[in-house]
């Protein structure tokens, strides 16, 4: 019965008429972002954050939803039609999709992925809803300890992740740990490594450092290159998938669906590393694995369910323990926080308006996103035509206006081409920079926890291990720290795709 | 710098970082265990930077040893065009408010769209001016972000 109070209340929220607005809005922006390649969800997001400002926090966080998750949606279109993935979950999808348009497919190809995303999307969602309240009443009974071993755990477990060596990934960790301590202290409110620049005083700001390492650092790596895209010149038509084609892919997207969403909950799992995983299960139980990667529609409708199922599954941590799951989710936490919200387990029972209507518009958007990707792919196809010199300049002026917008200062604008320059060079010397913004945004309210959990303790850090919950938190960090030093293993993490954007 | 690898470099470098970070903190006060100070956590940071470095540049010592050198970080790549994007970029950043958005808009799209992949000049002066107007449209008038007037008063 709570639940379908729930549900309605999240529905009266989400069908007001801005709020649908918003919602299309953010939709067909993140289509947009997904077709384009060179421009992914973290940075999209982060460039249309300073436009959020003047709404309300509901209409916003269903804005940068949708970006999140249409992002999911439009990915799958250069993939197939260009053989360039929008962004990095649909890496995947280039292998089959692209070869199935040359095959004369492309047409079945759209229309499974966008058919498995809908479906993927939606059921994702009522997972959310089932696992999430049980899973912030669950947060209610944790305390500072608790929360700092959860995010101690959520920054090892994207390190882990994370490509090339552990020791980069966890040194890019603790040198976000470092930048986010630059500013006021919490505790005290004196100074940190401010240099007495006033815009420091509120420390380094998530929006320009996201936008530089993501957005301007992979502007400065497309133009190093002279990227000639080619469209696959064919006529697309029939989408809609025949009846042999869903029978192929039907099993292909419950799987990709239960494989996004549980590893969409993880922290650092999210839409890219469940797309590769759904394509080596789909090639596993396949009769002719062989087949793969010369236009088998499994191949797409897999990976794709599985990208849009783990977007609806990363919401989980971030709204019921504040702990985001991976770059997007960081940023959206960082997103809430400057509309005055605090994530975690007490949003559902302080603001279920906010949290059931965030929640339920994700079914509104992928409705939208259905009807919009089928009808409008032909409007797609032409915006991928923009050549990517012309496209580059507007990139770079979202990212300078939305920069300066933030404090109306140009120290945001030099912090951000900083970072833009960080990020380029952490590139060529094989750095990632997802743990170093988790690390950012974590980091004030890991150094909080971890205070006060000392203060508790009268200074022992055995309270980190000797109280249950955060003891086996701490025992899994522990467990996936110590995994490198195990040889197999390690050739096992070797083979992790590179969560370059998403997360 | 063939004598060193990639790892090596940049290595040595964030052991600086580190050490940099951990002896800054030390000045804002480690405070007891029981009630951690201002420069507790830099610290710890610091100290993990630099020592996670060191792990890297040893593995990477050894690498060397093995015969992984120098790999060129700007071989095969337009390098210039990323360089000529950083100028701009700085220079907008700090020519915005002297010049005022939109002067500074049109002068900046307008080098991009001809230095950095040359367009034709009809391209350049309509993209450039098209551009700046409409994202004065959108920001300034529509969502009524305050944008640098410049000595003119736009």
């Amino acid at each position: 019965m709570d639940y379908i109070q729930s549900i309605i209340l999240g529905f009266q929220v989400a069908l007001q008429w801005n709020n649908l607005l918003f919602c299309f809005i953010g939709v067909l922006l993140g289509t947009l972002v997904g077709v384009l390649p060179g421009l992914g969800p973290v940075a999209a997001i982060s460039l249309l954050l300073p436009t959020t400002f003047h709404m309300t926090p509901v209409s916003a966080i269903i804005m940068l939803a949708g970006i999140y998750y249409g992002a999911m949606y439009g990915g799958s279109t250069t993939s197939i039609l260009v053989n360039i993935p929008g962004e990095a979950a649909s890496v995947v999808t280039c292998l089959d999709g692209y070869q199935m348009a040359r095959k004369g497919r492309a047409g079945p190809a759209l229309g499974i992925a966008a058919f498995g995303s809908f479906i993927a999307g939606t059921l994702g969602v009522v997972g959310l809803m089932l696992i999430a309240p049980p899973l912030a009443e669950m947060g209610l009974k944790c305390g500072p300890p608790e929360y700092f071993s959860l995010r101690i755990m959520g920054l090892t477990i994207l390190t882990f992740l994370a490509s090339g060596p552990m020791w980069k990934a966890l040194l890019m960790a603790a040198f976000g740990l470092f930048l986010g301590s630059i500013g006021l202290d919490g505790m005290t409110a004196s100074a940190r490594f401010t240099m007495d620049i006033v815009e420091l005083s509120d420390g380094v700001g998530m929006v320009p450092a996201v936008m530089g390492l993501f957005g301007i650092a992979e502007v400065l790596l497309n133009v190093e290159q002279s990227i000639k895209r080619s469209v696959f010149e064919t006529k697309i038509h029939h989408l809609l998938p025949t009846l042999q084609d869903w029978k192929d892919s039907i099993w292909a997207i419950i799987r990709g669906t239960f494989i996004g969403f549980f590893l969409g909950v993880l922290p650092g799992g999210g839409a890219v590393i469940s797309s590769f995983v759904s394509y080596a299960v789909e090639k596993k139980v396949s009769k002719t694995p062989e087949k793969f990667g010369t236009g088998m529609i499994q191949g797409v409708a897999g990976p794709e369910a599985a990208n849009n199922a783990a977007t609806a599954g990363a919401f989980i941590p971030l709204l019921t323990l504040g702990i985001p799951a991976n770059s997007v989710m960081a940023i959206l936490l960082g997103a809430m926080m400057v509309h005055g919200m605090q994530p975690g387990p007490m949003l559902v029972q302080e603001q279920p308006g906010l949290f059931w209507g965030a929640v339920t518009s994700m079914y509104i958007g992928n409705v939208m996103l259905l009807i919009l990707n089928l009808p409008l792919i032909g409007l797609w196809v032409r915006i991928l035509k923009v050549p990517y010199p012309i496209l580059f300049p507007l990139i770079l002026l979202f990212c300078l206006i939305g920069a300066y917008s933030l404090n109306n200062s140009v120290i945001e604008v030099l912090i951000m081409v900083g970072f833009g320059l960080l990020g380029y060079l952490f590139k060529k010397f094989e750095y990632e920079a997802a743990p170093l913004i988790l690390a950012l945004v974590l980091g004030p309210m890991l150094e909080a926890a971890l205070r006060r959990s000392l203060l508790l303790s009268a200074g022992s850090p055995m309270i980190f291990v000797t109280r249950p919950i955060s003891g086996v938190l701490m025992l899994i960090s522990f467990l996936l720290l110590a995994y490198p030093l195990v040889p197999w293993l390690r050739r096992k993490r070797a083979i992790i795709p590179q969560v370059s954007d998403e997360g | 710098m063939a004598k060193f690898n990639n790892d090596q470099v940049s290595g040595a470098i964030w052991i600086a970082v580190g050490s940099a970070v951990a002896l800054g903190s030390v000045r804002y006060g480690l405070g007891p265990l029981e009630s951690p100070g201002t420069g507790f956590l830099p610290f710890l940071a610091g100290c993990a930077i630099a020592l996670l470095a060191l792990i890297g540049l040893i593995q990477a010592t050894l690498k060397r040893c093995k015969g992984t050198g120098w790999t060129p970080i700007l071989r095969g790549v337009l390098w210039q065009k990323p360089l000529l994007v950083m100028a701009a970029l700085f220079a907008y950043a700090l020519l915005m408010k002297p010049l005022g958005f939109l002067l500074c808009t049109v002068l900046f799209i307008g080098f991009l769209l001809r230095a950095v992949e040359p367009q034709r000049w009809s391209v350049v002066i309509v993209g450039a001016i098209g551009t700046a107007l409409g994202a004065f449209a959108i920001f300034n008038v529509w969502l009524k972000t305050q944008l640098p007037p410049g000595p003119w008063g736009f």
